[in-house]
């Protein structure tokens, strides 16, 4: 006699991505779903690789200032101070004070610029267009303000090695504060918006939670960190540029509603919190403003002998608008370009979080708990395994083994 | 049925689906110009629609090589043709000749036909080959079922009231068209025919899959889900579906809730043709108002349900909203 | 039960748009014949947003001025600018300059500079308007 098996329904398995509507950067997520329902969720970086370092490894500092700018088409500011905050350790650079308040201004006001990004973002994939054409209006005026005080909407090209390239003179600070009023009133706006409309609430209340613990484990940072409740912040815990001038607190959810639950709605709440601290930092800093000179060494010509001249490693950090960023620079005597340069942008950190926020959720919060760290793919892509027909998984043994080949075979080379 | 009349039937239907498709068409874009505004932003022309069909139709039709072209095809031309014919049992304003097959159907025949169209995106969409595609068709089917519930309540809510007042077919349109039901109740009978409308201006939404019942389509999620594989003339028969759809469903509303012609309120007395003419005006701007409420206004504030929610949301909050509706409506039968 | 955004949407609604328009509303059937009817002051077109005064636009160049010294060359992070070997002066493709203004700041003479000009598209990238010699 057969024996017929009964086979429990195994559910299916599907992919989100590379190319997909609710991803605006390649990566890809494949999912084990029974249903609506995620039991299983994996993703697979690496589609966006630019080779950026490699680019930066055969520039002199300055260019490589530039090209850090590009890393990252929203937090602009964010590399561009981490890295000159690197070779500013090594050259032994003064920076003047007042160059740190203005980069401090910039960096608060990029950081207002991305979360409503993230704002407008985030409502769209909830299918929320109203409330994403809101967020972008607002966002706006920001960029219209960054563009008067720099120059450019985007990329502000205002951090040099030792300073800052644009002064920002009393003559401007009426247009500031104007601005600073518009979005004390937008706050209030898209706070009720995000906060308070109930289909939001129903969409984003308890979906995509990362609970304390495993926030602890998976070390996320910015927003995501500290909206399951971590008190993390390079600004306050390692003050920086003219932040240790300032009042600056952990902005975590439980300030607004009283608790932690660490959910998408409380990645929203903290990041409008910190809109509207940054508001408060950067009227702090205007009316501290010191007066002096803006560059340590105003001619590049001479600043780039300096650095040819210098040697030694250094890292920058900078608190992003999505969390800690880390340059890691190495400078060598004799040569104009860096020996070493490794950016691990704020996103490299927050992507496994999103194994624990999708599992157990439904199809329908893919994007928004996708979009709920605010992922930055290409500033992350590091490695690219360029062998279309094998998958593999490179083992942590296996990437430590590759990375000490590496290492003899640059330290080989130098010895030549 | 004799010569002339089978002629004018045809006529008929040929002019009503031409009616359909334009102004389904004109509405779209009027909402589209409508939800921009309120956005604070420029929008399309209001003719855009139109422009989007035409370059539809020259764009190639693309057949996936897993998918089983036969019903792949014929889906979109059942759904249109569905959507056209249930626009032949509605009364639209008091015109000569409308609806076109007046005596033929009543209201539980257009609650089936309106499923047909939904049935044949099912079908397309499962049949297309792409796992988008059939979540999006598993979920538009559980779509159709939520909806239903409300839907059905209020239907019923009306049949009953008719066979009160013994008219002679009381589940007939005609006849719904003739007695608005406003003026048949009590105080409590009209709060319960206002929490009957307040169901079916949210159903509007679901019946035409738009946000935020919209999760069998779901751009960001799914990707244009049951849609995701049509494209040039298939897609384009769709969006014409959709359009008259919409047409259907609101003037639907407009003959439950506000069956008045203009000319019971002034008298037109001098021209028969002004008349009818000023009231087939009057109706379009019911069928506006119906629509503003109904679709741009809710599509563009709020966000999108997961699909566990828009069952929750159509059973047990409009469920019991049209339930209760139906309930006042009874009672205040019983109390007069 | 909350929609805080149905107020300001229908608020909204009987405001102008936030858009910045084109300069035509539509495209015209020919540019050129539009132009012409601006001239006559029979159509208008929507005026150009206005931009600050240290936005930092298409490069400008001194040829008189300039000494040669390549020190531009060394600076400039997206190799934008050409040396010209025969006549010891540069060429600045504004195709593939990033408008960082690094060159007006390394420049000896003070021959080069950031203008307020932004429209700079084309179709050619090697047009003439978009090689500063």
């Amino acid at each position: 006699m057969k024996t017929i098996e009964v086979k429990k329904p195994s559910g299916y398995a599907t992919q989100i991505g590379p190319a997909h509507p609710a991803l605006k950067e390649p990566v890809m997520f494949s999912l084990d779903i029974e249903g609506e329902r995620i039991r299983k969720a994996d993703f697979v970086p690496g589609m966006a690789h630019r080779g950026v370092e490699w680019m930066g490894m055969r520039r002199n500092c300055i260019q490589t200032m530039y090209l850090a700018e590009r890393i990252c088409g929203i937090c602009g500011i964010t590399h561009s101070i981490s890295f000159s905050r690197a070779v500013e350790q090594i050259a032994q650079i003064q920076v003047p004070n007042r160059a740190h308040y203005i980069r401090s201004i910039v960096g608060e006001l990029e950081r207002i610029h991305s979360h409503l990004l993230w704002a407008g973002v985030a409502a769209h994939e909830l299918g929320f267009d109203s409330a994403f054409y809101l967020a972008w209006r607002v966002r706006e005026n920001v960029m219209d303000l960054l563009e008067y005080l720099t120059g450019n909407r985007v990329h502000y090209a205002i951090i040099q090695i030792g300073g800052v390239r644009r002064d920002i003179v009393p003559d401007q600070f009426p247009r500031i504060e104007e601005s600073m009023k518009f979005f004390e009133g937008a706050y209030a706006k898209l706070a009720a918006v995000f906060l308070d409309d109930t289909t939001v609430q129903m969409r984003c209340r308890d979906c995509g939670v990362l609970t304390t613990d495993e926030a602890r484990e998976l070390c996320p940072v910015g927003p995501t960190a500290r909206a399951s409740g971590i008190k993390k912040d390079v600004r306050v815990d390692h003050p920086y540029a003219a932040y240790g001038d300032v009042e600056i607190e952990y902005q975590t959810p439980d300030l607004l509603t009283g608790e932690v639950r660490g959910d998408v709605y409380d990645r929203i709440v903290t990041r409008l919190l910190e809109v509207k601290q940054s508001i408060g930092i950067v009227r702090q800093l205007l009316a501290m403003l010191p007066d002096g000179p803006l560059l340590a060494i105003p001619k590049p010509a001479v600043l780039l002998a300096k650095l040819k001249g210098v040697a030694g490693e250094a890292v920058g950090r900078h608190e992003a608008p999505r969390g800690e960023v880390m340059h890691y620079v190495r400078l060598e005597a004799g040569k104009d370009e860096p020996a070493a340069w490794k950016v691990k942008a704020s996103s490299y950190s927050n992507y496994m979080a999103w194994i624990p926020m999708m599992e157990g959720e439904q199809i329908a919060d893919i994007p928004i708990i996708a979009a709920s760290i605010d992922p930055c793919i290409s500033c992350t892509d590091r490695v690219a395994l360029v062998r279309p027909d094998v998958r593999q998984i490179v083992t942590k043994e296996e990437l430590h083994r590759l990375s000490v080949e590496k290492t003899r075979r640059i330290q080989a080379g130098l010895a030549k | 049925m004799n010569a002339t009349s089978l002629l004018l039937t045809v006529a008929g239907t040929l002019g009503m689906a031409v009616f359909g498709l334009f102004a389904g068409l004109w509405f779209t874009g009027l909402d589209r110009v409508l939800a921009a505004r309120m956005q604070a932003r420029i929008g399309p022309p209001v003719r855009q629609p139109f422009i989007d069909l035409a370059k539809l139709l020259v764009k190639q039709n693309v057949v996936p090589a897993n998918a089983i072209p036969w019903l792949f095809n014929g889906a979109p031309l059942l759904a249109l043709a569905s959507a056209i014919t249930i626009l032949l049992y509605i009364p639209m304003a008091a015109l000569p000749g409308l609806p076109v097959l007046d005596l033929h159907g009543d209201l539980v025949l257009i609650m089936y036909l309106l499923l047909v169209p939904g049935l044949a995106m099912v079908a397309g969409g499962l049949s297309s080959g792409s796992p988008y595609a059939t979540i999006g068709a598993q979920r538009e089917m559980v779509t159709m079922i939520a909806y239903e519930l409300p839907l059905a309540s209020t239907v019923i809510a009306f049949a009953w009231k008719l066979a009160q007042t013994d008219v002679d077919h009381p589940f007939s349109l005609a006849t719904l068209a003739a007695t608005p039901l406003w003026t048949l109740v009590g105080p409590i009978g009209f709060m319960g025919l206002l929490l009957l409308l307040a169901t079916m201006i949210l159903v509007v939404p679901g019946e035409l899959g738009r946000i935020p019942f919209d999760a069998p389509e779901a751009e960001t999620e799914i990707a244009g889900g049951l849609l995701v594989e049509y494209s040039g003339r298939n897609f384009a028969l769709f969006s014409l579906s959709l359009a008259v759809k919409t047409i259907v469903v609101t003037s639907l509303i407009v003959a439950l809730f506000f069956p008045w012609n203009l000319t019971d309120f002034v008298a037109i007395s001098c021209c028969p043709y002004l008349a009818t003419a000023a009231n087939a005006a009057f109706f379009l701007f019911k069928l506006f108002v119906v629509l503003f409420f109904s679709v741009t206004l809710v599509r563009i504030s709020v966000a999108r349900f997961r699909i566990t929610q828009v069952v929750d949301v159509y059973w047990k909050v409009l469920g019991a909203l049209s339930l209760i509706g139906l309930a006042l409506v009874m009672v205040d039968a019983q109390i007069r | 039960m909350s929609f805080p955004m149905v107020p300001e949407l229908l608020g909204s609604l009987f405001k102008k748009p936030n858009t910045n328009p084109f300069p035509a509303a539509q495209l015209p059937p020919t540019v050129t014949g539009l132009l012409e009817k601006v001239g006559k002051g029979e159509a208008s077109l929507n005026p150009p947003v206005p931009v600050p005064e240290k936005l930092r636009g298409k490069m400008t160049y001194n040829r008189e001025t300039c000494i040669g010294c390549k020190l531009c060359l060394k600076v400039c992070p997206a190799h934008a600018i050409d040396f010209i070997e025969g006549t010891k002066k540069i060429r600045i493709f504004v195709s593939q300059c990033i408008q960082c203004g690094q060159c007006t700041e390394i420049c000896p003479k003070q021959c080069l500079a950031l203008s307020g000009e932004f429209l700079n598209a084309s179709h050619d990238r090697y047009a003439d308007e978009l090689v500063v010699d």
